[in-house]
């Protein structure tokens, strides 16, 4: 089997990355508000999820979102100093060091990986840093991890279409009961 | 005398007199070059211990085992004392708990192939560290001379290639846990793996579950890895597991400092379990 570099050279036409965001409930996520209070655009790409501090940030979200389908990961908490429970991301900080490092080593681009200090008034940086984390997802395609579930299309559900539910099946009523 | 014989007396001795309860060291295996780990409670099975240049399996995991018959005693070398020093940190066994005969050891050998166990040749402390009293002389050993040659080796590959040399281990993987169950790290009352409830890790066996397990295993036992490299001994599918745990620590040696786990019984904690206001910032 040929070595594939990335998926960079083959992205599927309607792809879209898709980007989880575990941001610090008293900073970060604090900032996605005001972002959002500010009309700020930012891509829609990025799934802000709330975690209480990200010195909860467990490695194993970020091995669990990357299995499970995200292309990127992105873990938002306040600046060191800034802890509203004093020292989580200080913690924070030596875990996810080891752990981007961890990950790297195992092949993972360093852009699907991220981790980033804003506080609750940086709408701007929460803005420009999920535009650039969904910018070099997006560079560098869907990931290239053995995933947990191969993807693949479910067929239509009856109940996707309430014609087709209760349309009489042919073969089970013959024409001469139709008419 | 020969350790084996003071190892031997000194069992005796200290089970005859009622100071220990249970002692554990090796005894021959069904061929010659194969030894198993035994565990004593009776002075009149002492001469059924033995300790020659096959006793591959560290013993200290044992103790935790055995501790609830009371006070164990046990033939410690380099590897031995720091799991040992590791469990006392971890605050699974008191220092008092446990009655150390050291030994010094050149090396051990593998008994299907009669070269030196992997694990030995890495190894940098042969001769106990922590002990009570010494069944002979501390042993020579050539030290490695890059604790992590091996690390280097797989980050000279690209990205692409580490990816596809990963996951060829963790398809191999076929999650039986015995690196969990032999670590002297892994004393959780219940393994992250075992909370079936919570579901942290799905019961297939498949690379994305493999991977999940290994990763968290490393991020677990990452800061307190003795590197006794017992893990990659008992894997039925001979994977290089510590080049993974070697990975971290090199880490923490080129962030935190000198990095080296299980050498003295402190109350420090360990490196990932606290913080220092200079760390670098590479997150800004």
């Amino acid at each position: 089997m040929p070595v594939v570099e990335n998926n960079a050279n083959a992205i599927p036409e309607d792809w879209e990355p898709k980007i989880i965001a575990f941001c610090c409930h008293w900073c970060t996520y604090t900032g996605a508000d005001l972002a959002g209070l500010n009309r700020m655009n930012y891509p829609a790409n990025v799934r802000v999820l709330r975690i209480p501090c990200s010195g909860r940030m467990n490695p194993q979200y970020v091995i669990e979102a990357l299995n499970k389908g995200c292309d990127g990961v992105l873990v938002c908490g306040c600046h060191p100093g800034d802890c509203h429970y004093v020292t989580g991301n200080y913690y924070a900080r030596r875990r996810m060091m080891i752990f981007k490092r961890l990950l790297e080593y195992e092949g993972l681009e360093p852009g699907r990986f991220q981790v980033k200090w804003i506080s609750g008034a940086e709408a701007g940086k929460f803005r420009d840093t999920v535009m650039k984390a969904v910018e070099d997802v997006r560079a560098l395609g869907p990931i290239n991890l053995t995933r947990e579930i191969p993807y693949f299309e479910l067929p239509a559900m009856p109940d996707d279409d309430e014609e087709a539910f209760n349309a009489v099946p042919e073969e089970v009523f013959p024409e001469e009961v139709n008419a | 005398m020969s350790a084996q014989e003071i190892i031997r007396a000194r069992a005796k001795e200290l089970l005859e007199s009622g100071e220990i309860a249970t002692f554990i060291g090796w005894e021959a295996g069904r061929f010659t070059n194969q030894t198993t780990p035994l565990v004593i409670t009776d002075a009149a099975d002492a001469g059924k211990l033995v300790f020659n240049e096959y006793c591959a399996n560290t013993l200290a995991k044992y103790v935790t085992d055995v501790l609830a018959r009371g006070k164990v005693g046990l033939v410690v070398r380099g590897c031995d004392s720091r799991a040992i020093v590791r469990l006392i940190n971890d605050k699974v066994i008191k220092r008092e708990d446990v009655y150390l005969v050291g030994v010094g050891c050149p090396g051990m050998k593998d008994r299907k192939t009669d070269e030196p166990l992997k694990k030995c040749t890495e190894c940098r402390h042969n001769n106990p560290l922590v002990f009570d009293e010494m069944a002979g002389e501390n042993a020579e050993k050539a030290v490695p001379e890059d604790r992590f040659a091996e690390v280097k080796e797989v980050e000279a590959m690209t990205a692409a290639e580490r990816t596809r040399y990963f996951e060829s281990i963790y398809a191999k993987c076929i999650r039986c846990y015995a690196c969990r169950d032999v670590c002297p790290c892994c004393t959780c009352r219940e393994c992250f793996v075992d909370q079936r409830r919570e579901n942290w890790v799905g019961k297939q066996n498949n690379v994305a579950e493999n991977r999940f397990y290994g990763l968290t295993r490393v991020m677990h036992i990452g800061d307190r890895c003795i590197e006794c490299g017992e893990c990659e001994r008992v894997c039925p599918m001979d994977l290089p597991l510590m080049k993974l745990n070697r990975k971290v620590i090199q880490d923490m040696n080129d962030l935190f400092g000198e990095f080296e786990s299980g050498l003295v019984i402190s109350a420090e904690p360990s490196v990932l379990t606290t913080y220092e206001l200079t760390d670098r910032e590479e997150f800004m």
